[in-house]
C-alpha cells in the first residue's frame, strides 16, 4: 500500500514536470485546441530541420481540389537516433494524420497522431530503440 | 497584461527550464557516483579524460516528492514501479483530446527522448540542502518576481512566454537564444546530448539543445572584468584530484534561472565515475535569491552516439505561428463584438 502511495504521488508530480516543459515552443500557443483535424493525403516534402520537422502533404478536398497541408512533427535527431533518415518517408507516402490546427488559420497542423491508412504507426522499426510504445500501432495490441 | 496569467506564466518559466522527464540509454538503476576504487584514464597530457558523448536525461523527480521526504532513495521496487508508469505514461493514456494539454504534448512520443529510466535512485536530483527541495527565496527575489511584468522581454527559459503581443513575451527556449545556465546542462524532453572534448588547457562541452559549445579554460586565468555579462556567463575551471571544477560568473540580467540573473554563481564538479557515467553536480550560489545554495547532482551517461547539429532558426515557423495566431484570435474576437 506505501509503495502504491509513494508511486501514484511520483508520478503525479512526474507527469506535472513532463507536461509543463513539452516541445521547444509552447505548441498551446501556436495551435488550437478547439480545433481538432484529420487529414489524409501523400507526402510531398519533408523539411528535415531542428527544432520540429515539419511534413508537407497533399490533400484532396471533398470537391477533388488539392490542398497543400504543413505537419509539424518532433526533432529529426531523435529519429535520427533511431536509425530513420530523410528518405525514410518518401514523397507520395500514404499519411493520415490527426491533429489541432493552427491558430492562425493557415494549413498547418501539429501531427499528434501520423499513420499509414491502415492504421500502423507512420515510424516503424522502432523496437529495440528505446522508442517508447504508445499503443497506437496494431502490432502493440 | 492580466496579472493572473502573468504570474502563473513567471512560476511556469521558473520551474520549466528544470523539467525531469528523461531516460538513459544505458543506465541500470545503479547510481554509480559512489563508485570506488575506479580511476579516470588519462590524456596524452596527463589530465583526467572525460571525454565521450553522454546523455542527462533521468526520471528522477527534480525535488524530492513531499510522500518520500526524509528519505534519500527509492527501493529497487519503487524504481521498477516507477520505470514500468513511466514507460505507460509515454503511451496516450492520460491525454484527453481537445484540450490545452493534448495540444502541448504535441505528437506521438515516438518523438520525444524524455526517457523512461531512473538513472539515480536518489529521490531528487536536488541533493543539498538535505530535504532535497531548493530552497525559498529572499524576499528581494519575491519582489523582483512580482515586477517581472514592468520589464521590456520576458526572461523566461523555459517553453512558454509570458503573453503573444510580440516575440519579447515569449522565453529565450522559444526566442532561440539559450536555455541558461544551468539549464542548458540539466535534461528536457529531447535533445539531452552533450559532447565533452579536452585539449591541453581546455575544457570543451557541446550542447545539442539549441547548439552552441562552452570552452572552458583550465589553465588558471581568471574571470573576465565583471562589467562584461553573457547569457552563459563566463567559465574558468581547474583540475581538483579527478574532478574538474568549473566556476562560472559574468552572467547577464536578461534571463532568469528559478528567479536568479545577474548574481548567479555556478560551481559545477564533472568526475568519471566509470567507464559510461560522468558524475555531473552543479552548486547554484546568489545570496540576493535563494536564501541558501543549493546543489543537483546529475548523472551524465554515455551513449556512444553521435552529436547532431540544431539549427534552431533554420524553417522553424513555431514563433510566426505563436504571435499570427494571436493576432487571428484578435480578429475573430473583434468580429464577435461587433
Amino acid at each position: 500500500m506505501r509503495l502504491q502511495r509513494v508511486l501514484i504521488t511520483t508520478c503525479a508530480a512526474l507527469l506535472l514536470i513532463g507536461t509543463a516543459v513539452s516541445a521547444h515552443h509552447s505548441f498551446a500557443a501556436e495551435f488550437d485546441s478547439n480545433k481538432p483535424i484529420q487529414l489524409k493525403g501523400t507526402v510531398t516534402r519533408v523539411e528535415w530541420i531542428n527544432p520540429h520537422t515539419w511534413i508537407h502533404m497533399a490533400v484532396k478536398d471533398a470537391d477533388g481540389k488539392t490542398e497543400e497541408w504543413m505537419i509539424e512533427g518532433g526533432t529529426p535527431n531523435t529519429l535520427l537516433r533511431r536509425g530513420l533518415t530523410k528518405t525514410s518517408l518518401p514523397e507520395g507516402t500514404e499519411i493520415v494524420v490527426d491533429g489541432y490546427r493552427a491558430k492562425n488559420g493557415s494549413n498547418r497542423a501539429n501531427g499528434r497522431d501520423v499513420t499509414f491508412p491502415d492504421g500502423r504507426k507512420l515510424f516503424m522499426g522502432s523496437s529495440g530503440t528505446g522508442a517508447p510504445r504508445d499503443g497506437r500501432d496494431a502490432s502493440e495490441k | 497584461m492580466n496579472k493572473r496569467f502573468f504570474i502563473i506564466a513567471v512560476i511556469a518559466a521558473m520551474l520549466s527550464p528544470l523539467s525531469v522527464y528523461a531516460q538513459a540509454p544505458r543506465a541500470n538503476g545503479a547510481d554509480t557516483a559512489g563508485t570506488k576504487n575506479y580511476t579516470p584514464p588519462r590524456t596524452p597530457w596527463g589530465e583526467p579524460d572525460l571525454q565521450g558523448t553522454f546523455s542527462n536525461r533521468t526520471i528522477t523527480p527534480f525535488e524530492r516528492p513531499a510522500n518520500v521526504a526524509g528519505r534519500e532513495f527509492f527501493t529497487q521496487e519503487e524504481v521498477a514501479a516507477l520505470e514500468k508508469r513511466a514507460q505507460e505514461q509515454s503511451g496516450d493514456e492520460g491525454r484527453t483530446k481537445g484540450t490545452r494539454g493534448d495540444v502541448e504534448r504535441a505528437y506521438n512520443d515516438f518523438w520525444w527522448d524524455r526517457g523512461t529510466k531512473v538513472t539515480t535512485p536518489r529521490t531528487s536530483l536536488v541533493i543539498e540542502p538535505a530535504d532535497g527541495k531548493v530552497p525559498e527565496l529572499t524576499e528581494e527575489a519575491k519582489k523582483r518576481a512580482a515586477d517581472e511584468g514592468k520589464r521590456p522581454a520576458f526572461r523566461g527559459a523555459g517553453a512558454n512566454g509570458r503573453g503573444t503581443d510580440t516575440w519579447l513575451d515569449r522565453s529565450t527556449f522559444e526566442r532561440c537564444i539559450t536555455r541558461g545556465m544551468p539549464g542548458a546542462m540539466s535534461p528536457t524532453a529531447y535533445n539531452n546530448n552533450y559532447r565533452i572534448t579536452q585539449g591541453p588547457g581546455y575544457v570543451a562541452i557541446q550542447i545539442e539543445m539549441l547548439g552552441g559549445t562552452r570552452v572552458i579554460p583550465t589553465d588558471g586565468r581568471s574571470h573576465i572584468n565583471s562589467s562584461i555579462r553573457q547569457w552563459m556567463g563566463h567559465s574558468v575551471a581547474k583540475w581538483e584530484g579527478d574532478t574538474l571544477v568549473v566556476d562560472t560568473t559574468n552572467f547577464t540580467d536578461k534571463i532568469l534561472y528559478r528567479g536568479a540573473a545577474e548574481n548567479l554563481h555556478l560551481v559545477e564538479r564533472f568526475t568519471r565515475v566509470g567507464p559510461g557515467q560522468i558524475d555531473y553536480r552543479v552548486t547554484v550560489i546568489d545570496p540576493t535569491t535563494f536564501t541558501k545554495q543549493w546543489t543537483l547532482a546529475i548523472p551524465y551517461v554515455d551513449t556512444g552516439e553521435d552529436m547532431f547539429e540544431y539549427a534552431c532558426h533554420e524553417g522553424n515557423y513555431g514563433m510566426e505561428g505563436i504571435l499570427s495566431g494571436a493576432r487571428e484570435e484578435e480578429r475573430a474576437a473583434a468580429g464577435k463584438g461587433k
